[in-house]
């Protein structure tokens, strides 16, 4: 089923004036895996919801424009109908599940279509075996990992057997061992004849499957190439575009070129100043039996990025969660939202602040490039913005160890860089930090110490420098 | 011992009624259905746990209701009277939690005929309780962490602003989450206009009818010893039937 | 070029959006509804137990009626499985049609005045006649076990228990501080949407 946009030109608002899609033309053909790369707010995943029907069918706005998938124009049929051609991914794997229990969750789709019971034990059956999801059959989708929620969600969506598919970032928030399971994924289809159509900052892992990446900017494809075309004009070219690294292997020379390298040397040299911070006796537990956490000692080298890897379950959060309470750290959480209070930028840094002081709060903004949105609403910036808001309240609370979840999930490689020299900036300051990620392009960028969790327990320790290539393969083995 | 949803659902609306409005022995008689049904399930704790404190609450309260034991002392014995009311229908609404696969639950419902309109906030309500608790928890940890407390002096001179501290974060939160939700939904072809098939199986079986009948039996005998003249003439059926 | 159209029109995928977002208000509401009443274990602060449980769901309301776009639907169904939580928990038929009746003037009022301050207002106020009516059946249900018990015990305590059920005020003070909470919720609500909601573009 061919996917074809013609003169499609839409807008959130009532009128076209601000359109975020202009005059799009596109067309994929049946079979065909296509990316829709771009930096944020290019328009990206718009187009992918041009394509599975939430616009014009969901989202309110204004349209010009036909949108076809084979011969339908997708105005004319509903969007119950469209997802019988198109199945749906998205980025965040919490807020996917529509019931409790994976069994129930996988049929969904084809419930919704009104399959007879039969066919739908059968196709679940048959999806279950192609995945193999079977260690994960008859749970409770709460207690699984973002990994194999994502996987369950993408055999939800195979199971009603759509033509196409359309994944918005599925890859934000994984680790890179799952990335590479869905990765098989993608590719299991493609061999399968669908149309894959993935919107994606992280293009490595696609690199083999994919036919062709569109870049879009300002609402319109700005350029087209095949991923060897793009990886043959090499690693700068793609980050003056926003893109993250093409090929992962090459990671380690590529990205290190230029101001990148420096920096990174520059606080290597740093660490023969050989201060650190010990803690003792970190444990955590749900019941005895099953420890999480169980580390007798760790040592956290002072004024420096520590990056902490490990797999999803080895214990990363719950270790940000112990130190913070011994330790009287300060915890950047992955959903920014869950520590937004107030209503204006400069009352969230006002507020951990004791004595409050208005003058050094505006320093403090200021240092983070956000002076000119003191008097917003920190809930109305980006996730980017919120993100350097939460971290000033950090600053503002003055406390020494500023700890980081998962800071660049989601983010295109200019966001990353940003977070990565407000970061670099911070342990100038004289702070500590510790960043729990999953994004080896982040950590070549600005740590210089890797600690490596595994089951509760610290595996290993040690300077990033000279062990580049050692972090690539202990992630991707991950 | 599987029991189809439907007859949970029932005893559940039965049981509580009963244990809330009848004397003590006919809620006894209730809630014991589902604490044997829940041994049966090997909850040996829960019952167990349940048993003690229910116990301790109850025999307080019919010892201690017919002394005098001044104003502080009717507190407590009122206190013990409410937890022997909400103990029982707790452990009524636990085993039907416990039990009932939501996948279940709503494949009744949908046989019952209840529309689709219903069924869906209905799905979505029970799968958002976790996820109320969850992102409450970590709104808190932030809190605390800001050091914004009960009891401090910022939130004294302005007692809603732990209101506002509390929710806005949990609103914007779950508004988000409710959105993703509602286009994931809406993506995989669900509508309330149209119909659905269910996988679950349900269906009712002996033990069903045992447990349905059992209901009726109790509740019957509490209408009818309520009520004097009721009371007269099953009795006076009774003697009709065997003398 | 063709035509210009407008997007997102009232269908059943909006229906889809509206009724969820009924199951994630509910949850929170009946969350928040038991967290607060559970002061009222304090035989002592029944009465305020209610009259914080209209107080504190005023926030999550006035976003609640200010989102959906079927008003009379949802409310319905919003208060109709707030009825059927208290029926399944034995407190009878008579809260289900109570709550089912609130539901209805509440999603007629915000049908009149639209998502208005006077609309948002008037419809947090008649729901928290539903969750004051929580408090209902505890009496009635009460008074039939005195006649019992006072055929059992000593008529000292059952006058003492008197105190807290023979007479309609104590249930008159509940609704009263009901509709006191929902008033002064209703203007921290008000407050609250205009400061967060409305600036992050939530609510309109």
């Amino acid at each position: 089923m061919n996917i074809t946009l013609k003169n499609v030109s839409f807008s959130y608002t009532d009128s076209l004036d601000d359109a975020v899609i202009k005059d799009l033309n596109l067309e994929i053909r049946s079979g065909q895996c296509v990316i829709l790369a771009g930096e944020s707010g290019c328009g990206k995943t718009t187009i992918s919801k041009l394509i599975n029907g939430l616009i014009p069918h969901y989202h309110s706005g204004t349209i010009s424009g036909d949108i076809l998938l084979g011969e339908k124009n997708t105005a004319d049929i509903t969007l119950a109908e469209i997802s019988r051609y198109v199945g749906s991914v998205f980025q965040n794997p919490r807020s996917q599940f529509f019931n409790i229990d994976t069994d129930s969750e996988i049929a969904f789709g084809c419930e919704n279509l009104a399959m007879p019971r039969e066919e739908i034990l059968q196709r679940v059956d048959r999806i279950v075996d192609e995945f193999h999801l079977q260690k994960l059959m008859g749970r409770n989708i709460f207690h699984l990992s973002g990994g194999e929620k994502q996987k369950i969600a993408c055999a939800s969506v195979a199971a009603t057997m759509p033509e196409i598919f359309v994944l918005d970032e599925p890859s934000a928030n994984l680790d890179l061992k799952t990335i590479a399971e869905l990765k098989e994924i993608i590719a299991r289809w493609k061999k399968a004849g669908k149309t894959v159509v993935v919107v994606e900052h992280r293009i490595h892992y696609l690199r083999e499957i994919a036919d062709r990446i569109c870049y879009v900017k300002d609402g319109r494809i700005a350029y087209e190439w095949t991923p060897a075309e793009l990886e043959a004009k090499g690693a700068e070219y793609a980050a003056s575009l926003g893109l993250r690294c093409v090929n992962l292997k090459k990671i380690g020379d590529a990205r290190l070129r230029g101001h990148d390298k420096k920096s990174v040397i520059a606080s290597g040299a740093k660490q023969s100043l050989h201060e650190s911070i010990v803690f003792t006796d970190l444990q955590f537990a749900y019941n005895r039996k099953f420890p999480i956490l169980n580390i007798p000692s760790f040592t956290l080298p002072r004024n420096q990025i520590t990056a902490l890897i490990g797999h999803n379950g080895a214990g990363k959060s719950t270790l940000a969660q112990v130190l913070c309470k011994k330790s009287d750290a300060y915890l950047i959480m992955q959903d920014v939202n869950h520590q937004l209070f107030t209503e204006s930028v400069l009352e969230e840094v006002l507020l951990g602040m004791r004595p409050q002081n208005e003058k050094t709060a505006l320093e403090i903004l200021a240092g983070l490039n956000l002076e000119q949105y003191a008097y917003e609403h920190p809930m109305a910036l980006s996730g980017g913005q919120k993100q350097r808001v939460a971290i000033g309240s950090g600053v503002s609370s003055g406390r020494d160890i500023v700890i980081f979840d998962e800071p660049t999930s989601g983010l295109d490689y200019r966001q990353m860089l940003a977070v990565s020299a407000t970061l670099q900036k911070l342990a100038t300051s004289g702070k500590t930090l510790l960043v729990i990620t999953h994004d080896p392009e982040f950590i070549l960028n600005c740590c210089s110490n890797i600690i490596h969790l595994e089951h509760g327990k610290i595996a290993e320790q040690y300077p990033l420098q000279g062990h580049q290539e050692k972090l690539i393969e202990t992630m991707l083995d991950e | 011992m599987k029991l189809d949803p439907r007859t949970k659902l029932f005893l559940a609306v039965v049981a509580n009624s009963v244990i809330l409005s009848a004397p003590l022995v006919y809620g006894a008689l209730m809630f014991a259905v589902p604490a044997i049904l829940l041994l049966l399930e090997r909850k040996w704790r829960f019952v167990l746990v349940f048993f003690s404190v229910y116990l301790a609450a109850a025999l307080g309260f019919e010892h201690l209701k017919t002394m005098d034991v001044g104003r502080v002392g009717t507190l407590g014995v009122s206190t013990m009277m409410i937890i022997s009311r909400m103990m029982p229908i707790g452990i009524v609404l636990y085993y039907v939690m416990q039990t009932t696969k939501v996948n279940e639950f709503l494949a009744a419902m949908a046989r019952i005929h209840v529309p689709t309109k219903l069924t869906i906030p209905l799905t979505v309500m029970i799968r958002f309780f976790p996820t109320v608790f969850d992102e409450a928890r970590a709104i808190g940890h932030a809190m605390r962490m800001r050091g914004i407390r009960l009891f401090s002096l910022h939130t004294l001179k302005n007692p809603f602003s732990i209101l506002e501290y509390r929710l806005v974060p949990l609103l914007v939160s779950i508004t988000k989450i409710g959105d993703e939700l509602s286009i994931a939904a809406v993506t995989r072809g669900l509508s309330p206009e149209t119909k659905r098939t269910c996988v679950a199986t349900i269906g009712f079986h002996v033990q069903d009818v045992i447990v349905f009948m059992y209901c009726l039996i109790v509740t019957g005998s509490f209408v009818i010893a309520s009520h004097e003249t009721a009371k007269q003439s099953f009795v006076d059926f009774l003697s009709a039937l065997f003398c | 070029m063709s035509n210009i159209r407008t997007t997102g029109k009232k269908s059943s995928n909006t229906l889809v959006r509206d009724l969820v977002n009924v199951g994630i208000f509910a949850a929170l509401y009946i969350v928040l509804a038991f967290i607060s009443s559970s002061i009222g274990y304090i035989p002592a602060l029944i009465v305020f137990s209610i009259g914080s449980i209209a107080l504190v769901t005023s926030i999550p309301l006035f976003l609640f009626f200010s989102k959906v776009e079927r008003s009379i639907l949802c409310c319905l169904i919003f208060c109709g499985f707030f009825g059927a939580a208290m029926f399944v928990m034995g407190q009878g038929i008579l809260m289900l049609t109570i709550s089912l009746l609130v539901g209805l003037l509440a999603g007629v009022i915000l049908k009149v005045f639209g998502k208005s301050f006077a609309g948002l207002f008037s419809a947090n106020i008649v729901m928290s006649l539903m969750s004051s009516s929580m408090m209902l059946p505890l009496w009635t249900s009460t008074e039939e076990y005195l006649k019992y018990t006072s055929t059992m015990c000593d008529a000292g305590y059952v006058a003492k228990l008197a105190e807290l059920s023979q007479s309609p005020w104590p249930l008159v003070a509940i609704y009263a501080f009901g509709i006191l909470g929902a008033i002064v919720g209703g203007l921290v609500a008000r407050r609250v949407m205009k400061k967060h909601f409305e600036r992050i573009g939530l609510a309109k």
